[in-house]
């Protein structure tokens, strides 16, 4: 039974080679033809600047100019042998390519449906229906998480642009004559001697094939089966090209398979970008180191497309688009994703085109656990607070130099002793000269921030500590501060949330009980209503009070999405988004939910992470949200379309408890972790 | 997931009240599988009964020595917080402007380039600061699951620091001290600690705890003050 379906199969596989072979034939002539019209381009420009140059200073032009007669003398002669020894080469990677996706296949077993569907997707990748199977691939293949999918914007977009411009869909009109723009606007890079081209041509051949099946494999533990065979199907496809581009010495970066194709690297940008800046003879070459993914990501730097429409946009500028772009199908799949994978992709993905957020600082000190930490509104420096009792205060431009380490050690500059007892929560003043901590006992401390740069070992200063709020009689386990008036908000395991005016001489402003819904974990000022603030409970209720009232106004809807279930029903951290009527809660379900302050109601709802969500933060614009959670992991998440960004293991557990706190600095690019192993980590 | 169900998750969530802070079942030793296993399972004796020091001291089979020591010295000067806490308030250098404990020796503090003689209260601070930093170094410290020998070696001399903290509270604050010492045990933990596993001599002992539990009138003592 399988025995026929694989001949079947292999018949179809046959034909598709011969197929691939005779498109093959009609692109590499076509490719042929317009490296010859570029190298004209190419070198009348050079010409022209020589010219110029002429003219201008008088001089000739002396490092680029020689060259370029050379160079294209060398295009005749030397790629022939260069050609031959690669497609012997390239014969050997092809066939072993085959075989293994060949086994793989078999493996996986081959319905007549998923026939079907593949001989589609090898239609439509072969260009018969070039936009929408672009689109469709992304879809298909979790909007390429895989392989940098930064990249599938600018591949769809031009491919896009392609189908616009050149109405037939084989001709890509479309992409030369951008190609040849952006060249023309490029002084003449690099130049590879032709031999050691050859050589390095080999190189990445291989190593592209194997980065293939290193894909391919990767992917054989993923999800759905139909998924698995959409990327063979992908990946038969490539093998093809491979066999294809390698074999054509002169193959430029001109075709719509090629493009195809670089989906499939890691960095298609990069393969891009160096294809069209690199002149036409070490096209081939730097197309190919380019394309392999194993290459360092370089940030492209490829012109906006000529013609092409902008991909995707959200609104929140290209790189964001692209980067929700990318996480599209991850969302879904995100619990049940291999861990590992899902960092792996997202690393891929961010190289290409965005900063990764990367451990730089580990903040050492303290010697258990770190409850939560805050930065300063403007400077690189941070306040954390533990339950080892103590604040420290940390200026993460005082480094101990770190042998063979990527990240820097940080030593406090400051200790703050005033805590009986673990130190549960942390706020700091939009100014930066003040702090303010709960503890397990009750306590709610107001600390003087000292400067940055005090000698750690200067003598007591006991006016860093203002004054004690009194008023809690258990332990306080939230704080919230108002941006503009130095109003603070206290949640306390007592059963109340008190409003205070830290500077007054009577400081507590009002107390907020709700008796029915339990004790507060966590408050927040509606930062878009500074009349209102918002409580969670450990009963899952979250309400919105009036803050002069000292009346609810609105119950979230957290009923409904909350069930009961094993994990509890409780709310660890609400949070309220910096310009939107937007509340966001982490729940210990594994849940963020996000709800509209002014109906109540459950905007969205996403399985966040693989055990409880206990932190978050929003960027002061709004954009991004960071999560921390006892999976011992922090997540960044696109707010536009609630994907996850990146992910970064970050702390270890102790007992059940891996990460307490996550923050943004406030206009630096910083973020933060604290966790249960005693450590903080910022991150750049 | 199906373990979760019939599991405790051991967690203070927020809102925990202070009485139920790390009220969870106890965990044996044998099943703690984080990499900071020794510093839970210390806590916990600690947690059950603050003032068993024999059965907090020892040592589960086949445990490191080094790490153990190592991390029964950071439960110490974390503890110590406390008492630096309580300094804060008394001890002023107005008053204390020298750390001393006996007339005998005067304590220079060892957090600066070169030694320095610091009022009571900031060689307290800084003995302490120095020692997290220490005791947390990345170059001495790396792993809190293996420690080098030459590492462990550091631990005798923050072992006398900070043992001079008792001296001086015990001497200057016997109030404070008394107080603080019947919350926690901690100066009686340290003394047993030191001496089962030779990180001081005898000699430098100085503050004298075990006589004054035998003759069973240790906590009167508190109305002397100032020796």
């Amino acid at each position: 039974m399988e025995r026929s379906q694989w001949e079947v199969e292999r018949a179809e596989l046959q034909a598709r080679i011969a197929f691939l072979q005779g498109e093959r034939k009609g692109q590499e002539n076509l490719k042929n033809d317009l490296v010859r019209r570029i190298k004209m381009l190419e070198y009348a420009l050079k010409q022209e600047r020589a010219k110029y140059h002429k003219l201008k200073y008088g001089t000739e032009l002396q490092q680029g100019d020689v060259k370029p007669p050379i160079f294209e003398d060398g295009i005749g002669g030397e790629p022939v042998d260069g050609e031959s020894i690669f497609i012997t080469n390239s014969n050997v990677n092809w066939r072993q390519g085959r075989q293994l996706l060949r086994q793989y296949l078999q493996e996986i077993g081959y319905t007549d449906t998923i026939i079907d569907v593949r001989s589609n997707r090898v239609r439509s990748l072969l260009g018969l229906n070039p936009a929408g199977a672009a689109a469709e691939k992304e879809e298909q293949t979790g909007g390429g998480a895989i392989n940098g999918g930064a990249s599938n914007s600018g591949v769809s977009g031009s491919s896009g642009s392609s189908a616009g411009t050149g109405s037939s869909p084989g001709d890509p009109s479309g992409n030369s004559k951008r190609l040849s723009e952006t060249q023309g606007r490029r002084a003449p890079a690099k130049k590879v001697p032709p031999a050691s081209l050859a050589e390095a041509m080999i190189m990445d051949t291989e190593a592209a094939v194997m980065a293939n099946f290193d894909f391919l494999a990767q992917e054989g533990v993923g999800v759905e089966v139909d998924d698995e065979d959409d990327m063979s199907d992908e990946m038969e496809d490539n093998t093809d090209d491979d066999a294809d581009d390698t074999a054509n010495a002169s193959n430029a970066a001109t075709s719509k398979r090629n493009k195809m194709k670089t989906k499939e690297y890691g960095d298609p940008y990069s393969f891009f970008d160096s294809s069209s800046s690199t002149s036409p003879s070490a096209t081939a070459d730097s197309g190919f180191s380019g394309g392999n993914s194993g290459g360092v990501p370089r940030r492209p730097v490829v012109p906006a497309p000529v013609t092409g429409p902008t991909p995707v946009g959200i609104g929140v500028g290209d790189d964001e688009g692209v980067d929700g772009h990318l996480g599209l199908g991850e969302l879904a799949q995100l619990t049940v994703n291999n861990e590992a994978e899902v960092s792996y992709d997202i690393s891929v993905n961010k190289e290409s085109f965005r900063k990764t957020w990367n451990a730089k600082y580990t903040l050492r000190s303290h010697f258990d656990g770190v409850r939560a930490l805050a930065f300063h509104p403007v400077e690189p420096v941070l306040v954390t607070a533990s339950e080892d009792c103590t604040l420290k205060l940390w200026n993460l431009q005082k480094t101990i130099p770190a042998k063979k380490s990527a990240s820097l050690d940080v030593e406090p500059v400051y200790t703050f002793r005033g805590h009986t007892g673990p130190v549960l929560c942390l706020a700091m003043s939009s100014t930066g000269e003040q702090c303010f901590s709960g503890g397990l006992d009750g306590s709610l401390q107001c600390w003087n921030i000292p400067g940055s740069n005090i000698d750690p070992y200067d003598s007591y200063d006991p006016s860093v500590l203002s004054n004690s709020l009194l008023g809690h009689t258990d332990a306080v386990w939230g704080l919230s501060l108002h941006s503009q008036k130095l109003h603070l908000l206290s949640s306390s395991a007592d059963g109340s949330v008190r409003l205070w005016n830290p500077q007054s001489k009577s400081p507590l402003l009002s107390v907020f009980t709700s008796e029915s819904d339990g004790i507060p974990t966590s408050v927040d000022f509606v930062r878009d209503d500074p009349n209102r603030m918002v409580t969670s409970y450990n009963s899952a209720a979250c309400i919105l009070f009036d803050l002069e009232t000292g009346q609810p106004v609105t119950r979230l809807d957290t009923d409904k999405g909350v069930e009961d279930s094993v994990f509890g029903r409780q709310i660890n951290r609400v949070i309220s988004h910096p310009t939107l009527p937007l509340t966001i809660t982490a729940h210990e379900d594994r849940h963020i939910r996000f709800y509209d302050n002014n109906t109540g109601k459950l905007a969205h709802a996403m399985v966040a992470h693989l055990d409880a969500v206990t932190c978050l933060a929003v960027d002061p614009n709004g954009l991004y949200l960071l999560s921390g959670s006892h999976d011992c992991s922090i997540r960044l998440w696109n707010l536009e379309n609630k994907t996850c960004v990146q992910e970064i293991t970050s702390h270890r557990k102790k007992f059940d408890e891996s990460i307490f706190d996550v923050a943004f600095h406030p206009s630096k690019p910083f973020i933060a972790s604290a966790g249960a192993d005693a450590l903080a980590k910022v991150f750049v | 997931m199906a373990d979760v169900e019939c599991r405790t998750e051991r967690r203070n969530r927020p809102g925990t009240k202070t009485i139920e802070y790390y009220r969870w079942p106890e965990e044996m030793f044998e099943e703690m599988d984080s990499t900071l296993a020794v510093q839970q399972y210390i806590q916990q004796l600690i947690r059950k009964d603050f003032t068993a020091i024999d059965e907090i001291l020892k040592a589960p089979d086949s445990q490191d020595e080094g790490v153990w020591k190592y991390e029964h010295l950071r439960q110490f000067c974390m503890e110590l917080n406390g008492i630096a806490v309580k300094l804060q308030n008394e001890c002023h250098p107005e008053s204390c402007t020298q750390m001393t404990a006996t007339d005998q020796w005067i304590f220079l503090c060892a957090a600066h380039k070169t030694p320095k003689e610091c009022p009571a209260i900031d060689y307290t601070r800084h003995t302490l600061d120095g020692a997290a930093c220490l005791l947390n170094s990345n170059k001495y410290f790396p792993s809190r699951i293996s420690i080098k020998e030459s590492s462990v070696a550091k631990l005798g001399s923050v072992c006398r620091r900070v043992y001079r903290i008792f001296s001086h509270a015990y001497f200057h604050h016997r109030n404070l001290f008394d107080e603080f010492e019947n919350e926690t045990f901690l100066c009686r933990r340290f003394t047993e600690f030191v001496t089962k596993y030779n990180l001081m001599s005898k000699e430098i002992l100085i503050v004298p705890i075990f006589e004054e539990t035998e003759t069973g009138n240790f906590i009167g003592h508190s109305a002397e003050s100032e020796a």
